[in-house]
């Protein structure tokens, strides 16, 4: 059986994917030391500054984490066929057909693999949640670095009250992100050796591999 | 001789006094020293304008604080600058003469007097849980509020509903902005500093405007920064040094109480910087964190007070856990299934066989 390679993913995809999942890293782990900053100075004119220091880099890795964001937001509704957010959504005949056998095939139940360029649809509805928590994330996480500034306030207070259940959210939400990695770099690696796509180097190259029609 | 027995009910406020809660409105306010004079200018010409003052769901502990301050001047230069024609803790009237009086300033001052209010507004079972001579919180301000100039909430049980208002809430109560259409000046904390009432009638009277106010309604001069901005302990946050326990060598260095459930960097309060009881203290200066009382649910979402972040609750089952805890079991029982997924795909091929293609 012959293979050909395909253009899937756009530079800028690739861009964003890498620097949304690092960014990622860092916010998790500054994040749980701002949440619990475990390492006690208990002593004075050490000319540390161990918790600004983490919160700076927290803030870096917000602004690189929203920048990603955006792109992947620009994306879904200016980037190629696989990136428009219309072929990650169940409402096409073709898409509601590939979550129902993506579903089987994750559950064992069958061994066909639905061939096709983009995302499985079940993998494309849990980024967009991913992408809508993301959303979620950053303003909360203005809403607590610009009090004071009326665009953030009236946001902030409207989605969430005030900034406790802001920060409370900010900390729920950080558990999605932790969870969703987990259960993501399972999956794509799973695919990679059930597929035939070669995905994980596709986030990569952009290439994917698929069966050559005759 | 200070007057400690209180000799005379209605004592006098004098000049030096005056000047004195002037300079402290104009500080707190913002404004340059020069601005003093005008203050004191407007508060001694300006006619005085009539005051109501509705009490509703409350424990009058904002009353309470704005007279009885250990400094009796602001609480007087208040009485003072207004005519308090109707306050149910210190008027003089009782009964029928009360409510007579009520009825009458409303219509001779109609569009002129300054309503404030001072507790929560019960709405459920059409508000029959706070009545004042035989009428509902509800029907007393539907009937005053639209007639007044400006309405001001003090304390936190009528801007946000306070602790009636916390969960279940069983009295519907809700605050007076819930309720009244047009700008609600919300003086909120339990209780708010006296200052910043003061300073919102002084700015009302001298600019004959209200001051600017954040997207909830407070006044900016008073909670436009968060505690933790201006606290005098920043700096052992931004240095790490954090007591870990009530009673410990750090909270006698007075440290940073973060880590003992500090909510200063969740509460918008001029606290660091006005200061209560004019010994210049606050809950941080003498080592207590700050619990967050000027924000709207503060009940709900700032306790447990000694906790950095509120508990989740397991909708249905009583199950009441911190937010790490549920999430590291969550990320256990994931992890766990993406293990026997993996499991059962390698079991699967196993028994298959390798069916080359
Ligand atoms: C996936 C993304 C993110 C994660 C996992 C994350 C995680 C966290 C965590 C766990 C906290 C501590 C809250 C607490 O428990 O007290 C926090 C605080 C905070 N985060 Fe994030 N965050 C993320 C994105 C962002 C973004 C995009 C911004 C915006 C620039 C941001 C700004 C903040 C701010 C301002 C704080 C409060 C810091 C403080 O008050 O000292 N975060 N974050
Ligand atoms: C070693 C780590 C990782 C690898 C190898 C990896 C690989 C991949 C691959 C191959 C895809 C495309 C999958 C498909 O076509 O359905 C993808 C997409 C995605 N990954 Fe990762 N990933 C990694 C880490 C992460 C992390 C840590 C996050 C965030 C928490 C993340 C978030 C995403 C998102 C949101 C997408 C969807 C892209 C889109 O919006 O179209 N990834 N990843
Ligand atoms: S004591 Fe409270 S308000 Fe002050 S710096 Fe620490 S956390 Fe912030
Ligand atoms: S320190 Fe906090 S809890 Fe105390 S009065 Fe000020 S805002 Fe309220």
């Amino acid at each position: 059986m012959t293979y050909e390679k395909q253009k899937c993913w756009s530079i800028l995809l690739r861009l964003y994917h890498w620097s949304f999942a690092l960014s990622i890293v860092f916010l998790v782990a500054t994040g749980i030391y701002i949440n619990f900053p475990w390492s006690n100075t208990l002593q004075l004119g050490t000319g540390s500054f161990p918790v600004a220091w983490v919160r700076y880099v927290h803030f870096v890795a917000g602004y690189v984490f929203t920048a990603a964001v955006l792109a992947r937001i620009f994306l879904y509704i200016f980037g190629n066929a696989q990136e428009r957010i219309t072929d990650c959504l169940p409402i096409s005949g073709r898409n509601i057909r590939n979550l129902i056998k993506t579903l089987l095939q994750y559950s064992y139940i069958s061994d066909e693999h639905d061939e096709r360029l983009g995302h499985n649809v079940l993998a494309g509805c849990t980024y967009i949640i991913t992408i809508i928590a993301a959303v979620f994330q950053l303003v909360s996480g203005f809403f607590m670095l610009f009090p004071e500034a009326h665009i953030w306030q009236s946001w902030g207070v409207t989605l969430f009250g005030n900034q406790q259940e802001a920060r409370f959210i900010h900390h729920l939400l950080m558990w999605w992100f932790l969870i969703f990695a987990v259960i993501h770099i399972y999956l794509v690696i799973w695919n990679d050796v059930n597929g035939p796509e070669g995905l994980v180097s596709s986030i990569f190259t952009g290439d994917k591999f698929k069966h050559k029609k005759a | 001789m200070a007057d400690t027995v209180n000799k005379t009910l209605i004592p006098r406020l004098d000049r030096r006094g005056f000047l004195k809660g002037c300079t402290m409105a104009a500080a707190a306010l913002g404004l340059s020293e020069t601005m003093v004079p005008k203050l004191v200018e407007a508060a001694t010409t300006a006619q005085r304008p009539p005051v109501v003052w509705l009490h509703f769901q409350e424990c009058t502990g904002c009353t309470e604080s704005l007279l009885r301050a250990s400094h009796p001047d602001l609480g007087r230069l208040l009485l003072d600058i207004i005519s308090l024609d109707y306050h149910e803790t210190v008027m003089a009237a009782a009964g029928h003469q009360a409510e007579q009086n009520l009825k009458d300033t409303i219509e001779k001052y109609n569009g002129k007097f300054l309503l404030v209010v001072e507790g929560a507004v019960p709405t459920k079972d059409n508000g029959i849980y706070c009545k004042i001579a035989g009428r509902t919180a509800m029907d007393i301000l539907a009937d005053v509020a639209p007639k007044a100039a400006a309405v001001i909430a003090i304390g936190t049980c009528a801007t946000f509903g306070g602790v009636q208002a916390a969960a279940p809430n069983p009295t519907g109560a809700v605050g007076v902005q819930t309720l009244v259409k047009g700008p609600v000046v919300n003086i909120s904390g339990c209780p708010p500093n006296p200052i910043s009432l003061l300073g919102t009638i002084l700015h009302y009277l001298t600019f004959k405007r209200l001051p600017a106010l954040d997207s909830l309604g407070r006044p900016l001069f008073a909670y436009g920064r968060r505690n933790h901005d201006h606290c005098e302990r920043r700096p052992h946050f931004d240095e790490g040094r954090f007591v870990e326990q009530f009673g410990d060598e750090a909270h006698r260095q007075a440290y940073c109480l973060y880590k003992v459930g500090c909510k200063g960097p969740e509460t918008f309060a001029s606290c660091p910087s006005v200061r209560f009881n004019d010994v210049g203290v606050w809950p941080v200066s003498v080592g207590h964190g700050c619990i967050g009382c000027t924000e709207p649910n503060f009940w709900d979402t700032m306790t447990p007070f000694y906790e950095r972040l509120p508990n989740v609750k397991i909708p249905g089952s009583g199950i009441v856990a911190d937010a790490d805890s549920v999430g590291k079991k969550v990320l256990g029982i994931t992890a766990a299934a993406v293990g026997i997924h993996a499991a059962v795909g390698i079991g699967k091929r196993l028994i298959k066989g390798k069916d080359e293609k």
